[in-house]
């Protein structure tokens, strides 16, 4: 298991709200396997990875959005896309990523 | 969340295995909604609250499969009320735990090669010459003992793979007798086809051991890949492992007919 939560726990008692984005299910071929996970701060700052190029930057972008609204939402990345770009991304498969705003003072119930 | 991710490093730094439950999406369930979590261990709920008995009893239900599969997956659940959500059950086994009983030429090789996948690793042999750090520099644990003794008392879970590779069968036999009804994922024990055939008769006949019991045991050992030396012989032994870790469909030497 990756050693994302101690980094978490640093940004929650800065006072910090982080999104963690997990892949929750996949498609085809995929960068990254199913509960894979990467922690996007308020500033765009990432720390682990969920398989890099351009679906990576989409759910960067998201996540931070995630950070400001403090609500989570479901993002699908297609890789089918750019098939014929450059990019060493390019993997053919979809993938579904949860992203959820985490704070301290958040109830872990809902 | 303080509680949460608290209790999520002490899980890790523990090796405990536990089931992080996401809601992803729900219809019509109060107090389980889009980033609701609880998180599961030892068969119950030690963070978080459901007040649905029945979707409590689901939500457990799927993560000791989870667990046990050590997958993480998205799972849809629905409830006699009506409601309906998407789950994310994310598995954190414990690190599986290789025991090698038996600590010989080939014992040196798979210890390397186990600890390179992240195993817990312990050798076990009665004789302090081989059964050492100075041999196995990167096992977790060396023990010196009798063997079946030592293996007796070994906590063995859903998450042990235990190889018998001793010098002899006569030493492999007693530890597996000791082994056959503990709940280890992988027994594999070393040796010819005639001699395995002979030993697991004479469980049968003079322990009514059951077929059931016998038929979990991966003997000869290893995957059929026509191995030679130490070396490949203990990789044959970790593909083996893998495959039955994994679910994968390669041939083991026990599967030859």
């Amino acid at each position: 298991m990756e050693d994302i939560y101690d980094d978490v726990k640093e940004f929650l008692d800065k006072g910090e709200t982080v999104a963690v984005a997990t892949i929750v299910s996949t498609k085809g071929s995929t960068p990254r396997e199913v509960g894979a996970k990467m922690v996007v701060t308020a500033w765009g700052e990432i720390l682990g990875t969920i398989g890099g190029g351009c679906g990576e930057a989409d759910v960067r972008r998201e996540a931070i959005e995630v950070v400001r609204t403090r609500t989570p939402r479901t993002v699908r990345v297609d890789l089918l896309d750019d098939i014929s770009s450059d990019s060493p991304a390019v993997c053919g498969g979809i993938m579904n990523v949860f992203i959820d705003p985490w704070w301290k003072e958040k109830e872990t119930d809902g | 969340m303080d509680a949460l991710v608290e209790e999520l490093i002490r899980i890790k730094g523990e090796g405990a295995g536990a089931v992080l439950v996401t809601v992803v999406e729900s219809q019509g369930l109060d107090g389980f909604d889009s980033g609701s979590k609880c998180l599961i261990r030892d068969g119950r709920i030690v963070l978080g609250q459901v007040n649905d008995q029945e979707l409590e009893q689901t939500l457990l239900q799927e993560a000791a499969e989870r667990l046990s599969e050590e997958r993480s997956r998205l799972v849809s659940v629905e409830t006699a009320s009506g409601g309906q959500a998407d789950v994310f059950f994310e598995a954190m086994p414990s690190p599986p735990k290789l025991i090698v009983v038996g600590a010989g030429h080939i014992a040196v090789p798979l210890v390397r090669m186990a600890k390179l996948m992240d195993y817990h690793v312990v050798v076990i042999d009665d004789r302090i010459l081989f059964a050492n750090h100075e041999r196995f520099p990167d096992a977790d644990e060396v023990v010196v003992g009798d063997m079946a003794e030592t293996v007796k008392d070994l906590d063995i879970t859903p998450t042990t793979y235990v190889v018998l590779i001793t010098r002899g069968h006569k030493y492999d036999e007693p530890c597996l007798r000791e082994l056959l009804d503990q709940p280890a994922k992988y027994i594999g024990m070393i040796g010819s086809k005639r001699r395995i055939k002979a030993c697991f008769e004479r469980f049968k006949e003079e322990e009514q051991v059951s077929e059931e019991l016998i038929s979990r045991v991966y003997a000869p050992i290893g995957l059929d890949i026509a191995t030679e030396t130490p070396e490949e012989i203990a990789l044959g032994i970790l593909g083996e492992i893998i495959k039955v870790r994994r679910g994968g469909k390669a041939q083991s030497l026990s599967q030859k007919r």
